[in-house]
């Protein structure tokens, strides 16, 4: 019994042991890695060249650390320095963790002159920072292979990069990855001395209409000693490039002005609907929408939710919890304050901003100012169409759901019996009522489904910006805007006058004028609309025009 | 009063009062008022109260200027306008920027302190060669920034009234047009590359028409011309809404298609009275500003414009008294509930006003819409009945 104990015990002892000295003597990376700490400074340029030449995925960590000064020589094995302790007397001491993984190897911290550090000069630095480039190319994650891809075109000197980027440009699995080593690899190729090569690169840089190299283009056209046939390539090359540059800034100005709009549609859709039927202003709608964005942040917390440990699928129930959330509200305050405004407008407005102003502060003594909010991970990155036209997915998502709860509350109103009711109330309160319909209960729908609609829109803005409790008077004015041009209860007026006046705002902005001068554009030109068709876009017809 | 009908002695002999005799207990009000007003600056000037006092309530008369004008253009006519606070702060700018002028000068073309510390520099510029803007020189003289201080906002209220009225925008479209036009503004001044100091704002303020603003005596003449401007535009604009045009006004809040058809052009006077208070607003700015001595863009913002006609409901719209008294009211409450207190062990903390404000908007639009003057005006009536 005594004597297997003990057998067990040496057993796990020695396991222990041979795991310790697998983890990095065993490694033929390990061994390769001793050379760094080598006094002779050609040796170690060569053993960085026989590490770069395994292309192992590991390197990368590795040579980062190594390019920082973390890494130490210690009984004759390299090993990572986790960090520095400093005891009351002063004496620095070294706790040293595993290469690879940087778990800790000792459980006392070494003193610092029992261990050598490896200190990297600034030629090797660089070097080092060129060997992660040239390592990053056979990276296994696209991410990774893209960002290494493109770095090498800017670096000097990369000729022997060629015939790996060449490979990459024809068989790797990413398209973003192709297109970037051929333009990287026509970059190297640019800065040669041969002038034919120079040539061929510079077309092919016009044909592949190459943004990132356009600075390299310009700068070699700029120099005296350029010959006039290379001249010209480069010209055409440049010439096509600028193309290219405006293309994108023309779609860079729409997708803006789109996605913008997006967000508009969504919240003038609940105040359109909520002011045609019940002739209501509701300057709340903004801090609404502001409880839609903290109920989405509440989500975000219930599931713990963070960027380093992603729990994406808070965001699916997060939606019908902010459009519960602001419905929620907007029925208490429709039950307290707003019933007994009807057809009083300009008091609506006062009282419901009050009642804004209370909103705010309310979050703001719960919540705070300015909460942080992730949105899941599915909704990072973009989606690249050419090199260049991208579409961000969170502007995606909140354009399709922006179509979605257009479509939704269009259905509402053709499809069900509460969307009759709702618009037979919007066309004639009196009869309405005359003929049966309980057009208070459908007032109180309306309003909450308008104030839903609120918080859908602070749901989906959670994804763009950051939550403060005064984020809905950023909008506010911008959606009654909507409402006045697309014209009052009317669907399709607001769908078109708020991409409309999303993308007027983001063309004027980027093309001749900043964004104030924009927005005061914007507005006379509003103002001017309303001279021209003071209805709105689709004012209504016939009798329903006299009132 | 059934079916019987009396003549006016008989209604008299039964407890009414008539027209003159409600006008004379108005009148011991607001003789009240002024007596108060007059008191203050003597009680300051032997010592029994500070001067910050007397410097606060100049502040808040201003204030007052603002909302009778706003109460000519909403009380009376029926237009809410959102961008009172704009042309408040028009007239804001236009005294600040004279007292730019007449602070400390820095650079070597003089250029005010102001201007110097946030001059946002063009493409070619290099510090040195700051100039003063061209809309800055006209502010340079005393009498043209009073002029242009009032008449600056007032065209502009007319342009707006103007292209805003001719095409009947109405009701809560206009309010929601200037509401935009203020935000516009807003963010106009918040440049720093429009040389209005941008979010800073003007302050280095350091003497008015050749004294000093730090003296006693200055701020006491400054709360006195702020009193005066008071009683001065109290009386025209009585005089204005007792008149054949104060009628006219009146007919187009109470039914302006039915004026149409009578024969007049609503919009002409909308326009003319929209103008006239942009201008009062703006000469509220001139004065609220050496008191308070700064001005930033901050007075643009859309919670002030909205404030301002809470200030207006809450003292009572359609009464000239009533916008004066909501006004001093709510900055009197706002001057008290945004300090910190404790009383019988409990804290009032400063942020409260918040709800305190956002539960008298609610109040003010739902038990009183009337305003404090309708009780005053129920309670004049109750005494006419029981005497």
């Amino acid at each position: 019994m005594c004597i297997r104990q003990i057998s067990r015990c040496v057993a796990a002892a020695s396991v222990f042991f041979m795991l310790a000295a697998t983890a990095s003597l065993g490694d033929p990376l390990a061994e390769l890695l001793r050379g760094l700490a080598q006094e002779d400074g050609e040796a170690r340029a060569a053993t960085l060249q026989s590490l770069v030449a395994t292309g192992d995925e590991r390197l990368e960590t590795i040579l980062e650390d190594y390019r920082r000064g973390s890494l130490y020589s210690w009984n004759d094995q390299i090993v990572f320095g986790i960090d520095l302790i400093e005891d009351d007397d002063l004496n620095e001491f070294v706790r040293i963790g595993d290469v690879f993984s940087h778990e800790p190897l000792l459980d006392a911290a070494i003193p610092l002159e029992d261990i050598l550090v490896l200190e990297p000069n600034g030629a090797e630095r660089r070097r080092v920072t060129r060997a992660k480039t040239l390592l990053g190319l056979s990276a296994r994650q696209k991410i990774r292979r893209r960002a290494a891809v493109r770095k090498i075109g800017t670096q000097t000197n990369r000729t022997a990069a060629l015939e790996k980027l060449q490979h990459l440009a024809e068989t790797d699995g990413d398209r973003i990855v192709r297109f970037a080593a051929a333009e990287s690899s026509a970059m190297i190729k640019f800065r040669s001395q041969d002038e034919t090569v120079q040539r061929e690169a510079a077309e092919a840089l016009g044909r592949l209409r190459s943004v990132r190299a356009r600075s390299l283009l310009e700068e070699a056209v700029r120099r005296e000693d350029v010959t006039a046939p290379l001249r010209d390539s480069i010209e055409t090359a440049l010439a096509r490039i600028r193309g290219r540059e405006r293309l994108i800034a023309t779609y860079d100005i729409v997708k803006s002005g789109i996605s913008s709009g997006s967000v508009l549609v969504l919240m003038a859709l609940g105040l359109a609907i909520i002011f045609g039927m019940m002739g209501v202003i509701n300057m709340a709608h903004g801090e609404m929408m502001m409880i839609g964005s903290y109920a989405t942040y509440a989500t975000q917390l219930l599931f713990k939710h963070t960027p380093e440990h992603p729990v994406n699928s808070y965001y699916i129930f997060a939606l019908p919890l902010a459009f519960c959330a602001s419905a929620l509200v907007a029925g208490l305050i429709e039950y307290l304050v707003v019933r007994r405004l009807y057809k009083r407008p300009l008091e609506s407005l006062l009282a419901t901003y009050g009642i804004g102003l209370i909103m705010i502060q309310t979050i703001r003594s719960i919540f705070g100012d300015n909460r942080p909010s992730n949105s899941p991970s599915w909704l990072q990155g973009a989606l690249e169409f050419l090199p260049g036209l991208t579409l961000p997915y969170n502007r995606l998502f909140i354009l399709m759901l922006c179509f979605a709860c257009v479509l939704g509350v269009s259905a509402l109103f053709r499809y069900t019996s509460l969307g009759l009711k709702m618009r037979a109330t919007l066309q004639n309160r009196d009869m309405a009522a005359a003929m049966g319909i309980n057009t208070r209960m459908v007032d109180s729908v309306t309003f909450m489904t308008g104030g839903g609609l609120a918080g859908v829109a602070g749901y989906a803005l959670t994804t763009i910006g950051g939550i403060t409790p005064d984020m809905g008077q950023n909008y506010i004015v911008d959606s009654f805007l909507v409402v006045v041009t697309g014209g009052v209860g009317n669907i399709a007026g607001v769908v078109c006058s708020g991409f409309g006046l999303g993308l007027l705002n983001k063309v004027l902005e980027g093309t001749l004028f900043g964004a104030v001068w924009a927005k005061i554009i914007m507005l006379l030109i509003v103002i001017a609309f309303i001279q021209y068709k003071p209805s709105g876009l689709f004012a209504p017809k016939g009798r329903l025009a006299d009132e | 009063m059934s079916n019987r009908v009396y003549t006016v002695d008989a209604l008299i002999k039964r407890g009414y009062r008539t027209k003159s005799t409600v006008g004379l207990l108005n009148g011991c009000v607001a003789a009240l008022f002024l007596v108060f007003a007059l008191m203050l600056p003597l009680l300051a000037f032997y010592g029994l109260v500070p001067i910050e006092t007397v410097n606060m309530a100049g502040r808040y008369l201003a204030f007052g200027i603002v909302a009778m004008g706003l109460d000519l253009i909403w009380g009376y006519t029926g237009i809410l306008s959102l961008c009172q606070s704009l042309f408040f702060a028009l007239g804001g700018y236009a005294m600040g920027m004279y007292l730019a002028h007449h602070g400390n000068l820095f650079g070597p073309n003089g250029i005010p302190e102001a201007l110097y510390v946030v001059y946002p520099y063009a493409i070619g510029e290099s510090k040195g060669m700051e100039v003063l803007p061209w809309f800055w020189m006209p502010f340079k003289s005393f009498n043209l920034t009073l002029l242009l201080g009032m008449l600056i906002p007032g065209l502009l209220a007319g342009v707006i009234g103007f292209f805003g009225f001719i095409s009947r925008v109405r009701g809560v479209y206009f309010a929601i047009l200037t509401q935009a036009l203020t935000v516009a503004a807003w963010m106009f001044f918040s440049q720093n590359n429009m040389k209005f100091c941008g979010t800073n704002g003007l302050t280095h303020f350091k003497t008015i028409a050749g004294h000093s603003l730090r003296e006693d005596p200055v701020k006491l003449a400054l709360y006195g011309a702020t009193l005066a401007s008071l009683v001065g535009v109290y009386v025209l604009c009585s005089l204005l809404v007792r008149s054949r045009f104060g009628r006219v006004l009146v007919a187009i809040r109470d039914s302006e298609v039915t004026l149409r058809f009578t024969g007049y052009q609503p919009f002409a006077y909308k326009t003319a009275i929209f103008a006239l208070s942009g201008a009062i607003a703006g000469l509220a700015g001139l004065l609220y500003t050496p008191q308070a001595s700064i001005v930033t863009p901050s007075y643009m913002e859309a919670r002030w414009s909205i404030l301002m006609v809470v200030w207006v409901a809450v003292g009572g719209r359609g009464s000239l008294g009533g916008a004066v008294l909501g006004a001093l009211l709510v900055n009197l409450l706002y001057n008290t509930l945004t300090s910190q207190h404790t009383v019988l062990g409990v804290t009032w903390k400063p942020d409260y006003w918040q709800f305190v404000v956002g539960l008298l908007f609610v109040f003010v639009v739902l038990v009183l819409p009337g305003g404090l003057v309708s009780l005053w005006k129920k309670y004049t009536e109750r005494i006419a009945v029981e005497t």
